[in-house]
Parts: structure tokens; sequence; C-alpha cells
């Protein structure tokens, strides 16, 4: 079998699988394949999904980012103190926040030689400031305020007449995935990220900037963690500097999942998309058959070191630190 | 008297190359042995075979007369085989006595627990034998780079009370990183030895191999082609051995070497880079091939990765078409014309996984990006073009460069260059891990360039190589250059002539 | 007398006596003997999961489930010590309700450390023989107890009502200063005689310097990462009996923050990320850094939460400040 076909078995592994686990819990219970039902589960996924769509360009570069969740928060915190006062005008104050603190990372990573893994959660850790200097605790959004301001999230639509109506999340992510994939495959940037994740030294003998491509890259990680932000604030009413914290890893669970390896050079975030929602049917699944909360924290532990030891391209890593 | 170590037809081949090529050499119990040849030609996978990091794929190692498989550095220590390797390899944060003990501090051990003082006695022990008077809890940190070879010599000497019956000590040039003194305290020490240990070692200053050494044996393209007692070496006869076969006139298409060049291209002046090569000058004109030889050492690497931009010099200047280039990034030096054909070219050469439209369009966005959208036809156009110029077999323009062979990747990163419009290319053993017919296409590459103008400066692989292709032939050596030949055709220099000025 | 310390350790104690000065000068209340031995007591838990730590990071490695073992290792000690609450509760799963129900006093401490011990040997395993790199792997393992902790006791709290037991890091039996503070020095003096006078201790410094000398020489370096991973293991241990004890209760939050406090204090301290740099002393000044920085702040007045903000700050500068630099080296 050549390298095409094994390399589309590859890519279409997390499909099957994702397949598969619908297809078990609907024999325990043909309620949960409804359409009604579908739709909430993905539009439930999407903070997910935006959250990690970003940190998937950082991973293919083959470093990590460990700040997504607190600039998430942070974007929530500003979000919440700021509607009010600054109407519309807060939610590009937020998105701003989030380039920001890519851009520390970038810096840190490009010119201060920093690892990513340090350099992201040194900036989680100022992120979070920045939070609790919004808000001290739970800052929560007036309903008047969100109708007013996050209705593009909050509420729902239906653009087909006839069809059940479907959130506005949704919208989002599909929005997100499109825009970031269309990147990815049609710009001379998202090759470069590529080929950086692949072989960086030879990107660098050919004259590319590579610095550039690192410090964009942790840019828009930054900024889909503060629009994943920005939709947790939106769903659940309220911002607060630790809403996010719960995410970090079930969303690295989704892009190592989803098939996009840690090694970096390879991935997509149609690719995440679907981990996304491995990760939160498996989850919705869990409960569903009577598995405990106990239980579960193990399985997602387990899951994500086996994905990882899975994808991982063992040609890369000649000593692993 | 059984030897202490010997080879019987021992077979090594890596990819495309055949390192070790049934060898057959004996090592006599206390005697210093001296291992000679040109790049290439087998020494230092002889003595990896020896200390254990390569196993052969034929033929035996026999240690005391007995047949062995090392397996590992450590077990052919065990064996009484021990090396200093040419990379320093002591680890500066601990002291001289944990390095010349370490993995066996076990010999120390109370109740879990490391006796220094003992740990530190013994050493003091070893460290008389190499004459280094040193307290043994010093760190390594604070050594200099000859003492830290001796704490490696002693490493390897510590074997001798260790071991039952007769040891070797390999030297991977011993004295390539040390002083004039130091390389005579060194040649003292290892004459010291002889009474305890039998001694290998590789060099390729010949002067020196010839005053320390009992025996030479001379190795060429990973065979042994001639063994000699010292006494009687004659260093032109030596170098005679060391060089091949006859040149092929029409395998490095000489016919096509130009003789009329054009304007100055490449101009060096007094370029330096501490530790690696100093006051290099010289210049190029378009469509000249410029070779430069030398031994691995000799600095000719060094050069060739700094006018790529990838070691940014400490003094001289550089100019290129006349203007001064700034080699401080890879990105500068593309800027100002240098396109760099690697040695290692799955490393730096190529995106592996990456196609062949987009390896070769990675450095020229200008004409392949527009608003920073790729231009997806005109690439594949322009990829299709080169690659039937070159003949590169593909199956699609869109394959990944990691399925083709050597020979066609190598093709590829020169069209990269000739795409992106380098005027000068500096190619670093072009046709390395390249099988002998694509050797001829990447030749007929080189003076393809050399017609379209492009000024061509040559590391090569071999002598031949190197004498074959090239208008003009620097010699490295220590850093230097230490002689020019003219190569024009009809009046090439002989390999000796070149190996003279190397060794 | 062997200098375990750097030269470049010299800086980090040249920074703190700096800081103690700026402080005083601020606010003469820092040198009065309570707050002195305040801050030894905040010293304390920070100290002892740095010296794991330590040994990860030596070796060029880095251990991301210190949060998790703690807290876990808390909610074990909670459950196996005297405590109010009844193995009724329908929320319990067996194993677990059999751990409330179990009153072993001060037999707890070892079994809470073994069973941080056998996670951390979990990390070395995973990260070795499924070649995982480490960050992935603490990460994974970190967050599974992390859940564990949370989960096993429903979410609550469980709270020590064993006073004696309270009393190994409350109480002050010599001169005044806390018991905590001994056991913590306690800890800092295993962990040095481990580094200096263990083959494991050496060999971290060779694997972390250069891997491939290191098993050249007959240097088990699968071995060694394992045992060092098992051993930060132990020290997180202790460090969650220990907070179990100070805080009176077993809980998953037990541990929140203290990753960034120890990375921040190891990396301060001067031990290089990179591995085979630094040692367990450096680390030691490195804690008091950070404790001073912290205590110095809320003298000052400064908010909790900017606290988080400064360590990022610190841990990017200091890291920045110690990298040897290469130009062409690449930065992942």
């Amino acid at each position: 079998m050549n390298d095409r076909t094994r390399q589309l078995i590859r890519d279409a592994l997390p499909v099957v699988a994702l397949l598969a686990i619908l297809g078990v819990i609907a024999i325990a219970d043909p309620n949960f394949i409804r359409v009604e039902n579908l739709l909430t589960v993905t539009a439930d996924t999407m903070t997910l999904f935006l959250m990690a769509s970003g940190a998937t360009l950082v991973i293919m570069l083959g470093s990590i980012d460990l700040s997504i969740q607190a600039v998430a928060s942070m974007a929530s915190c500003i979000v919440a103190v700021m509607l009010p006062e600054l109407g519309y005008a807060a939610i590009p104050l937020a998105l701003l926040a989030g380039v920001v603190a890519g851009v520390v990372s970038g810096i840190s990573v490009n010119r201060l030689r920093i690892p990513s893994f340090i350099a992201t959660l040194a900036v989680s850790g100022i992120a979070t400031t920045v939070a609790y200097a919004a808000s001290r605790s739970s800052a929560p959004i007036a309903r008047a305020t969100s109708d007013a301001y996050l209705w593009w999230v909050a509420g729902e639509s239906t653009p087909i007449p006839g069809w059940p109506a479907v959130e506005n999340e949704i919208f989002v992510g599909v929005v997100a995935l499109v825009l970031l994939s269309l990147v990815l495959t049609l710009t001379r940037y998202g090759r470069l990220v590529r080929a950086v994740g692949s072989q960086e030294r030879a990107v660098i003998a050919s004259g590319v900037n590579v610095d550039g491509v690192k410090l964009v890259t942790f840019m828009i990680s930054g900024l889909m963690a503060a629009v994943a932000g920005l939709v947790m604030a939106a769903r659940l009413g309220s911002g607060s500097p630790t809403l996010a914290n719960e995410f970090l890893l079930p969303a690295i669970a989704a892009i190592v999942v989803g098939g996009t390896a840690l090694t970096g050079g390879v991935g997509a975030i149609w690719k995440t998309f679907i981990g996304a929602l491995i990760i939160a049917v498996v989850r919705i699944g869990m409960t569903f058959l009577g598995v405990t909360v106990l239980a579960q924290q193990i399985v997602f532990g387990v899951i994500l070191v086996v994905a990882v030891a899975v994808t991982i391209d063992r040609s890369k890593v000649a000593v692993v630190k | 008297m059984t030897a202490v170590l010997e080879l019987r037809n021992a077979t090594k081949s890596f990819p495309g190359v055949k390192a070790l090529d049934s060898v057959s050499m004996h090592i006599e119990p206390n005697e210093i042995v001296g291992l000679i040849g040109e790049n290439g030609a087998g020494k230092s996978t002889l003595l990896k075979v020896l200390t254990g990091i390569y196993q052969l794929d034929e033929g035996q190692v026999l240690v005391n007369g007995r047949e062995q498989k090392l397996r590992s550095p450590r077990d052919a220590f065990d064996h009484g085989v021990a090396m200093v390797f040419q990379e320093q390899s002591v680890i500066s944060t601990l002291s001289v006595a944990e390095n010349i003990f370490l993995g066996r501090e076990g010999e120390f051990l109370v109740a879990g627990l490391i006796n220094k003082a003992a740990m530190n006695r013994a050493a003091r022990t070893e460290l008389a034998k190499v004459r280094l008077d040193i307290d043994p809890a010093t760190r390594c940190a604070h050594l200099s780079f000859a003492q830290r070879q001796m704490v490696e010599i002693a490493k390897a000497l510590s074997l001798d009370t260790r071991i039952d019956g007769d040891i070797v000590i390999l030297l991977d040039e011993p004295t390539s990183v040390l002083e004039k003194r130091e390389v005579e305290l060194l040649f003292d020490i290892v004459r010291e030895l002889k009474a305890r240990a039998a001694i290998v070692f590789i060099s390729h200053r010949l002067d020196e191999v010839i005053d320390v050494a009992d025996r030479i044996y001379v190795m060429r393209d990973g065979a042994v082609v001639q063994e000699v007692p010292a006494s009687t070496a004659d260093v032109h006869d030596l170098h005679e051995h060391m060089v091949g076969r006859q040149l092929h006139h029409e395998y490095y298409r000489e016919n096509r070497q130009r003789s009329e060049l054009g304007e100055v291209a490449l101009s060096v002046k007094n370029l330096s880079s501490k530790g690696h090569f100093s006051d290099i000058s010289f210049e190029l004109q378009e469509g000249e091939i410029l070779g430069i030889a030398g031994v691995v050492g000799s600095g000719r690497e060094d050069l060739a990765r700094c006018l790529a931009g990838l070691a940014p010099p400490d003094s001289g200047e550089v100019k290129a078409a006349g203007k001064v280039a700034n080699l401080t990034s890879p990105r500068r030096a593309v800027d100002a014309g240098f396109g760099f054909i690697p040695s290692e070219r799955k490393v730096e050469g190529l995106v592996a996984p990456l196609s062949v439209t987009e390896n070769m369009t990675l450095p020229a966005p200008h004409e392949f990006t527009r608003r920073g959208l790729i231009r997806f036809a005109h690439e594949t156009e322009v990829a299709k073009r080169w690659i039937d110029r070159l003949r590169i077999r593909t199956p699609s323009p869109r394959t990944p460069t990691q399925s083709l062979s050597g020979g066609n990747q190598q093709k590829v990163v020169l069209s990269k260059w000739r795409i992106a419009g380098s005027r000068i290319a500096i190619l670093d053993h072009p046709t390395r891990g390249v099988d002998v017919g694509a050797k001829e296409d990447v030749y007929e590459m080189v003076r393809d360039m050399a017609e379209d103008g492009i000024a061509v400066v040559l590391l090569g692989d071999t002598l031949e190589e190197v004498i074959g292709l090239s208008n003009r032939i620097l010699v490295f050596k220590d850093g230097r250059i230490s002689a020019t030949f003219d190569a024009a055709v009809g009046s090439k220099p002989d390999q000796v002539d070149l190996i003279a000025n190397m060794v | 007398m062997p200098a375990r310390l750097d030269l470049k350790a010299l800086a980090p104690v040249a920074v703190l006596v700096l800081l103690c000065l700026v402080i005083w000068a601020f606010s003469p209340n820092f040198v009065s003997i309570n707050n002195l031995i305040r801050i030894l007591n905040q010293a304390a838990i920070p100290m002892v999961l740095v010296m794991g730590a330590t040994f990860v990071i030596l070796m060029g490695s880095i251990d991301l489930s210190v949060e998790g073992i703690l807290s876990l290792c808390a909610v074990v000690t909670a459950a196996l010590v005297m405590n109010p609450v009844s193995a009724d509760l329908a929320s319990l799963s067996a194993p677990v309700a059999a751990m409330v129900d179990a009153n072993i006093g001060f037999l707890a401490i070892p079994v809470a450390i073994l069973a941080g011990g056998l996670l951390g040997f979990v990390n070395g395993v995973v990260h070795v023989r499924l070649k995982v790199p480490s960050f992935m792997a603490t990460l994974g393992i970190g967050f599974a107890c992390l859940g564990i902790a949370t989960a096993a006791l429903g979410g609550f709290p469980v709270r020590i009502s064993d006073r004696a037991f309270r009393q190994i890091t409350l109480g002050r039996e010599l001169f005044n200063v806390p018991n905590g503070v001994w056991l913590a020095l306690a800890a800092v003096f295993v962990a040095y005689v481990v580094q200096e006078w263990t083959r494991v201790g050496r060999w971290i410094y060779a694997v972390g310097t250069d891997e491939v000398t290191a098993r050249q020489s007959g240097v088990p370096v699968e071995r060694t990462r394992i045992i060092v991973f098992t051993l930060a293991g132990l020290f997180s241990g202790l460090a969650g009996v220990m907070a179990a004890a100070q805080l009176g209760q077993g809980h998953a939050l037990l541990g929140q923050g203290r990753l960034f406090t120890t990375i921040t204090a190891v990396v301060v301290g001067g031990t290089a990320l990179t591995g085979g740099v630094g040692s367990v002393l450096n680390s030691v000044v490195g804690v008091l850094i950070v404790v001073v920085l912290t205590n110095g702040m809320v003298l000052m007045g400064v908010e909790t939460y900017v606290q988080q903000g400064v360590q990022g700050l610190l841990i990017i500068i200091a890291v920045a400040l110690a990298l040897d630099r290469s130009q062409l080296d690449v930065v992942k």
C-alpha cells in the first residue's frame, strides 16, 4: 500500500471513530441521533473547537500553546465588564487582548529563544492577571446587554425554513473553520506553517522569515482563544477569570485525537473539528452509559496519552525529552 | 603473539556507499598504529566498528584472539577497547573523577552512596598516567580543551587496571584542536602509554603520524591499500596511495568547461571565523567554478556555511556583484544572491514531506504569491518546466520530495535556487548520497549553471570531482588557504599535488 | 569542598539579597521575626515540590503534573486520616468509601507519599516506554490525577478532624518554627544527598548534558529517567501530605497555581531548562526569591491576582537571561 493510501486511511480514522461512537450510543438510545440533539451537541462543542482551532496551527509548527484557556478567560472578563460601557467596541478590544497575548508568546519564542511551552505557560499567568484585573470574580452579563451585542453568538437562527433552528455558535464555528482552512491551504503563510513544522532548518536555509511565521501563528492562536472566550461568555451569561480553565487539556486532546501530530508538519482545521466532536461525544456517551465522572477523567488522560503516542512522528524525536 | 585487536574481511555498508570493503588489519600489544586516508576513506567508520557503535555486515572483530560482537561502546570498553572521540564528550558539570568513572561508579559505593574520597583517590592514579596534575574534584567546565582531552584519555586508560589482558585505545583526530605545544605533550604521553596499551590513532597530519606511530595503514575507498612501518614511510609514497583512480575527462564534462569568464561575481577579503578559518581571500567570476579541497576540519565546510548566512563571520568583507553582503542570516545571503546546496539535503536542503513544486518555489515568494495567496497555476507551470529541463523523475509535480531518489532530490534543490535567481551557488558535497548515474546529471547541471553565468563554489566529495569540474582550486588546511591551483582543461593538477597541501 | 553552586548561582543569591533590601526599605516590618517565620512557612511546601521538579528539569524534561499529584495525595491523606465524612454517602464508590472510613493516623503519611511515587513512576514509564514527550505525558497524568481528586469525593473537600496529625506542619516544637519548615529542610537535605552522593544524582547531570555520551559510557538512561520522575512524584506526595495537614482538608484545589510557582522558582534559581546545569541548592534560592517577592507584594499592598502575572514575567526574564542563545538553534 503506498504512502497516499496510508495517509488517506490515517486521515479517515478519526471520522470513522466518530461515526462508530455515535453508532454505539445510538444503539443504547436512538433518541440521541435526532437532528435537534445532534445540533445541540455540536453547538456545545463549538467553544472547544474555537479554542483549539488557532492552537492547531501552533501545533502544526511543532510548538505548543498552553495559554489558550487563560486568554479565553481573559477575553470573557473583558467582554463582560466592557460591554455596558463600550458597546460593540468591547468585542474587538477583547480580541485584541488575545492577539497581544500571542505577540508576547511569539516574541518570547523568537527573540528570547524560550521554548514555547514555557513562554505560553508564562503568558497564561500574565493573561490570568489581566483577567483578574478586569473582574475580581464572575462578572455577569445582563440579558439586555447580551441580546443587544452578542445576539450573533447567543441566539439562534433558522437559515432553512421548516428545518429546526440552529444555534448561532455553530455558524461562528463554521465561519472560523472555513476561514482558517482557506488560510492554511491557499496562502503562502499556510504552506510555511506546514514547512516549518516539518523541517524548520531547511526553511531557514531557504531564506524564509521563519520568525514572522511563528509570530503570526501565535497571534492567530491568541485571537481564536479570545473568540472562544467571547462565545463562552455569551453562552453562560457571564465572564470570569477561571472560566476556561478546564478546557486546556480537552482542547489539546481535540487537536491530537483529530489527527494533528504534536511533532508538527501535518494537520488540518477540519481534523480539530472532528476531534472536538469526538471529545464531546465520548464525554456525553460515557455519562449516558453511566460511567462515573471519576472514571471519565482517567479515560481522558489515557485517550490523550494514547493519541499522542500513536500520532507522534518517531523519526523526528531522536531524543525524547 | 596474539594480536590485541584484529579485523578479518570487515565489510560495512550504508545506503549508497560501501564504507568498509573487506578490511583486514591487526593491532599488536603495545604498539602505536597510525591510520590515514582521505575524507570518506573509512577511517572513522573503522574506529566506530571497533568501539561497538556500528556492527559489521560481514567479517569479524577479534579481541585477544577471540571473536566478539561489540554492541555498544560500553560493551567494547568491558572487552578492553576504549575510544576517545573527536567531538569532546566530557560532561562539563561533573568533576574530573566523575567523568573518568562515568557509568562505573558502582566500584565506589558504600551503603548506596558514592564514596567520593575513594573515587578521587582512584582518579588521581589515572590522572598520573596522563601527567595531568589537577584536583580530581574540579568541575570539567573549568578545564581547558587540552586538559579535557587528557581527562578523556584517562577515562579510556582506566581500563588498564580493570581488565585482564591487553587493552587498546582508539584516538580519532586527537590533535586537530590542540596547539603545537599541547600536541608535543600529547605525543610524549602517547609514547609513554605504549607500555600499558596498544594505541590506534587517526590524523590528517602525516608528519605527526610518521613521527609517533610504529606502523601506518593507508585507507582509500573503504579498503586498506598500504601497510608500512613508520621508519621506512615516505610522505610522497603515502600521498600516492591515499589518492585514487584515473581521471575521466568526459565524466566531468570537461569539454563544457568555460575559459571566458564574466565580471567578478564574488569577492572575499580576509574573512575569518574564530576556531574555523582565518584570513580567507579570493575572487570568483561569473561562470567560474571554484573548487575547494580540504579534509574535515580544514575550514572549507565552515566557509560554505558562512557564505550561506548560517554562520556569520567574525571579520572580513564579502561582496556579491560589487555590493557588500551582510551575511548575518540566510535571508540576507539569499537576497544577496547566494544559493546554498547543503551536504545534508534532508535536513537543510528540502522540506521532505512537501511536494516538488512547493520545495522549488520556497525561496521565491515574489514570483509565486499575489497578495498572500499562492499562484498555483503559475508555480505548477514553472515546476513542470524545470522537471523537464533537468529530467527529474517524479510521478507528478505534487509528489512529496521524500519519495524521490537522492539524485532527483538534489535536482529539486538545484532548481530551487535557479528559480530563485541565485547568482552565486555554494555546493557542499553535491553528489553525496547520489547514485552513479545521477551524479553525471548533477555535473551537467553544474556546467549549465556556469554557462548561465552563475559563479559556483564547489566543495567536492572526492579530489577527482574537484579537479575535474573546477576552473580553479583552493586547498584548505587547518583553516587557511594552503595552495591555489589553476585547473584549466589540459593542465589539471594531480591529486597528489592537492593531497600534499591538505595533510 | 566541592562547589556545587554554579557561578551563575551567585546571581540569584545577589537578586535575593537585593530584593530583601528593597522590600525592607519600603516596609520595615519585613525583618520582623514574625514575618520571617511567615516567609519560611510559606516557602515550606513549594520547597518540597521544587526539589523533585529540579531533578526533572536537570534532565532536560519537565513535570507538569505536580498540581495533580499534590492534590490527589492530599485527598488520599485526608481520607485515610480521621475525618467527619461517612462512608454512607451514596455517591462514594467502594474503594473510596473504604479509604474514608479507615483511620490510620500517621501511617497515612508514607501511604500518601508512596502513592505520589507511584504516580511519578507512571509518568516516567509513559514518557520512556511510549516515547511521549515529558510535558505531554505529565500534562495528561496530572490532569487525570486532578480529575480523580475532584471526583473521588463528589467534589466535596474532606476535613481532617485529627488535630494531632495536623501538628506535623502546624506544630512548633523547635525554636518556635513550624514543623512544616523542618520537614522542608529535611526534604532539601535528602534531595542534596541524592544529587551529590548517589549514582542517579550524577547520572541526571550526564543525561541532561549529553545523553549520547552518557549512554555510551554505560549510564542506564531509561532507568534514570523513570527513577527521576518517581522521585518527583514522591516529593509531590510529601507536599500533598503537608498541604493537607496545613489546611486541614483534602481538596483538589490545594494544588492550584503551584505549578507556576514551582517552575518560576526553579528557573529563577538558575537551573537551566535545557538541562545539565543547576542544582537543588539553586532552587532553594529560587523558592526564597519567589516567596519573598510575594511577601513583599503583600506588605506593599499589591493585590494577590497580580502575583501570577508577575511570576509569569519573572519566568520570561529569567529564562531569557539564562539561556545560552546560539543563533540558529531551532527553538520550538
